[in-house]
């Protein structure tokens, strides 16, 4: 009987069926969850084939669809929490097989009880590839690539979604006895339902909603369709110039200055507005060196320590536990944000907050880089009531194949990748913005002086 | 507070440049920097606001037509100002208050030159209005001064002195004052309060934290206050403020609202005073020898007691050791109790609010 292992997906005729599922193995029980997916699969297929595009190869989607309803309707197959949502996301990628693909899915949906911390934001359900309601396409390739974090980062989700929603708007018609200005909303708001399944949103992506929504309600209804819908596109493309492209120059200029001839500057991951920063401090004439500080599983560093390499700059890299070997060479950390509170608290890829403590200990300026338009309201104290845990497996691709595997079989280990972190305040010296250099605590009168709400 | 940089024949820092120099603003014969010098003559104008109001004789004098060709000039005479003075930080703070004011004076005058007018009376009633500050600070800082109170300061604050001599009027205070050396400014304060009657003792440099816990809290006045919330001073600020943390004294800075600045230091290097020279050791042991026969003593003399004046020091520093010393240095905000300043009594994070409110619309 418990022969039949999960991971072919096959399913067998068992006549344990006809016993309580109480009494059951564990294996058998997940026989019997597999006989009535694949049943279901067979119906769910001509229904999901008319959603579009979006349903790729039907009969792996459905069934993932199907495993958060199995599970809980009492299979105490042990839980790995999180992701699941994500273990769905991907059922499209083409990385894994379509078979263990779903037999990760089915032991994830099955073991979301058994993580005991973060379980709050570990998403229960996968994410239904079947896109709910009319998302247009563009929506469901973003969600895509966001979900296999082929785009990654604050400034880029942001500006991502920004222009896949100026086609949105240009593919959108106003259905008669309707205005643009309160239809548009819930239309972009299905959107965003399909963006936010495939990856938590980010504060970038939501300021900068929150700013569209409100140019949306208020735009004229005399306006003819076609003009309000370029207006509209107008000013996204002038959130995104103002907010980001030029904030991001003027950041540039000013942590520049911060720079010296003979620095060792220390950075850590990826931040797209650091690495402005330091290729342009580098093309100014600035002859210092950089530390690039990189962690598993995301391995962002690599990628910065390419382009900088590719300047020319020397360059030292090094995984985070070593960082206390080299932390008192270092003249200066510069560090990104993805996004930063009103007590001045900075959320930012996990580990940032243990070189911005270290760099502390050693008395070493921690400087951070972060556009305005990344600010969040509300006060944040730690990591942990609000964060985002990576999804299972390897989608990082950061270990040699072979080892992949054996890590998701094992029913009495569970992985728990957070992918933010939180340092406070009292760890950070000063933070660059477009309205100037802000010690940390006074980043709450930011948004009044410069007149704005966020 | 320190003034004698510019008035000084001695100008012991690094970077100093001759006085009668031939580059100047390049204003038709206005020589912004003599302006300057004029204005620091009355000894109660402080680098800030001879600053603003050399740059408000510039304006008067100025030919420029639009408003681009002003704002542009005036630039031109701040930087002059900041070559040659050695220690620019006081009036960077005062020039960037003017010229930020300037841009963004409204441009509903009738003619350019009804502008330049309206700019320039609002300049000196600026500065007129500035020196009543001090008296403003002085009153604020009397409601944090209890009777029997023992006051630190450091070296000589006109802002200081006007605060304790006002309160001397109101409550009884006696005095530790620093000797600041090298400048020895300590002696100056030491003078000017002991003729108001307050008692007052010179302190050595080296024995703050001997008499911190003596001491109910520190009163220091500023050359600047930066976007930080931290304070630019003479050297020896920093120290004692480190001391006063380590004995839970409050200690409070004095500072007019035109020396907030928004430089954001984030080290002691990282201060525009600082040079390649300062801390530097010497190039070759022949100069260090010359230099320490110059000064070195054949006596076995005892080192001068609490009060300075009773007898001069046999050993000084020379002067090129000297210029191997800071004369500014910066306190961090956490060090910082308190800010008393024109605008309030503000705590450190306060200075950089009030600070983005001023000029982040720029």
């Amino acid at each position: 009987m418990s022969s039949a292992s999960p991971s072919n997906g096959v399913v067998q005729n068992d006549p344990s069926q006809s016993r309580p599922q109480k009494q059951m193995t564990k294996a058998e029980r997940r026989e019997l969850q597999e006989k009535q997916r694949a049943a279901k699969a067979a119906k769910a297929t001509a229904g999901s084939q008319s959603g579009g595009p979006a349903a790729k190869p039907p009969h792996s989607v459905a069934p993932t669809s199907q495993i958060p309803r199995k599970s809980t309707k009492g299979a105490e197959t042990p839980s790995q929490g999180r992701g699941s949502l994500a273990a769905g996301s991907s059922g499209t990628s083409t990385r894994t097989t379509k078979d263990s693909r779903v037999a990760i899915t089915e032991e994830a949906g099955g073991r979301s009880r058994g993580l005991r911390i973060f379980s709050h934001f570990a998403l229960q359900k996968p994410a239904s590839y079947v896109p709910k309601g009319n998302v247009h396409p563009a929506i469901v390739h973003l969600g895509l690539m966001f979900a296999e974090f082929r785009i990654c980062g604050a400034n880029a989700r942001c500006i991502a979604t920004l222009s896949v929603f100026k086609r949105v708007i240009q593919d959108y018609t106003t259905p008669p006895d309707n205005t643009l200005s309160r239809h548009l909303i819930t239309h972009l708001s299905v959107q965003i339902g399909h963006l936010v399944s495939a990856r938590p949103m980010s504060v970038t992506m939501g300021n900068a909603i929150r700013q569209l929504k409100l140019e949306i309600s208020g735009s004229d209804i005399d306006l003819p369709e076609q003009d309000a819908k370029d207006a509209l596109c107008n000013k996204i493309d002038n959130y995104i110039r103002d907010r980001i492209i030029i904030a991001d120059q003027v950041i540039q200029e000013t942590a520049m200055k911060n720079i010296h001839d003979g620095d060792v500057v220390l950075t850590y991951a990826r931040s797209s507005v650091v690495q402005k920063v330091l290729l342009e401090a580098w093309a100014e004439g600035t002859r210092f060196s950089v530390i690039v500080v990189d962690s598993r599983p995301m391995l962002e560093g690599k990628r910065l320590l390419s382009v900088l390499a590719a300047a020319s700059i020397p360059c030292t890299y090094l995984l985070l536990p070593a960082l206390s070997a080299v932390i008192s060479e270092v003249s200066i950390v510069l560090i990104g944000a993805h996004s930063i509170h009103s007590n001045g608290a900075v959320f930012s890829r996990a580990g940032t907050a243990l070189v911005a403590m270290m760099a502390k200990q050693h008395s070493v300026p921690v400087v951070v880089c972060c556009e305005t338009y990344k600010f969040s309201e509300g006060v944040r104290l730690d990591s942990f009531t609000k964060n985002e845990l990576a999804p299972p497996g390897d989608p990082f691709l950061s270990l040699p194949s072979s080892r992949s595997k054996t890590t998701q079989n094992q029913s009495n280990l569970e992985i728990l990748d957070p992918l933010y972190d939180l340092t406070p305040p009292s760890s950070i010296t000063a933070v660059v913005t477009e309205a100037g250099v802000i010690p940390p605590d006074s980043i709450s009168s930011i948004p009044l002086a410069l007149g704005r709400l966020i | 507070m320190n003034t004698l940089y510019s008035n000084s024949t001695v100008v012991p820092s690094g970077n100093a440049n001759p006085i009668n120099d031939h580059d100047d603003a390049g204003e038709r014969g206005f020589d912004v920097y003599r302006a300057y010098q004029r204005a620091l003559a009355d000894e109660d104008i402080s680098p800030p606001l001879a600053a603003i109001h050399s740059l408000t004789e510039l304006v008067t004098s100025s030919n420029a037509g639009t408003m681009f060709e002003l704002v542009r000039a005036l630039n031109d005479g701040a930087e002059t100002l900041k070559k040659r003075v050695p220690n620019p930080i006081g009036l960077t703070a005062g020039c960037e208050l003017f010229i930020g004011f300037v841009t963004l004076f409204p441009h509903e005058s009738a003619s350019f030159s009804e502008l330049k007018r309206e700019i320039v009376h609002q300049g000196k009633s600026y500065t007129s209005q500035a020196i009543k500050f001090r008296t403003k600070i002085a009153e604020l800082a009397l409601g944090f001064i209890k009777d029997d109170s023992v006051i630190l300061t450091h070296s000589y604050s006109r802002v200081v002195t006007q605060a304790l001599l006002h309160a001397h009027t109101r409550k009884r205070i006696s005095v530790y004052v620093t000797e600041a050396r090298p400048r020895g400014l300590g002696l100056k304060t030491y003078g000017l309060l002991t003729a108001a009657g307050i008692p007052c003792t010179v302190v050595l440099d080296s024995a703050v934290a001997y008499v911190m816990d003596q001491v109910d809290f520190v009163l220091v006045g500023s050359e600047a206050v930066v976007e930080s919330g931290g304070l630019i001073n003479a050297v020896g600020s920093n120290q004692m403020a480190i001391i006063a943390k380590a004995e839970n004294k409050p200690f409070y800075a004095l500072a007019e609202s035109y020396k907030f600045h928004r430089l954001f230091p984030l080290s002691q290097h990282d201060l525009p005073t600082h040079n390649s020279g300062i801390l530097s050791f010497p190039h070759s042991m022949n100069r260090s020898a010359t230099t320490q026969t110059r000064a070195s003593p054949r006596l076995t003399d005892d080192v001068p007691d609490g009060s300075a004046s009773a007898s001069l020091p046999q050993r000084t520093m020379t002067l090129e050791q000297m210029n191997r010393n800071p004369d500014v240095d910066y306190t961090r905000p956490d060090l910082i109790s308190l800010v008393f300043s024109d605008v309030g009594v503000l705590t450190p994070e306060g200075v950089s609010q009030y600070l983005v409110g001023m000029f982040a619309g720029l």
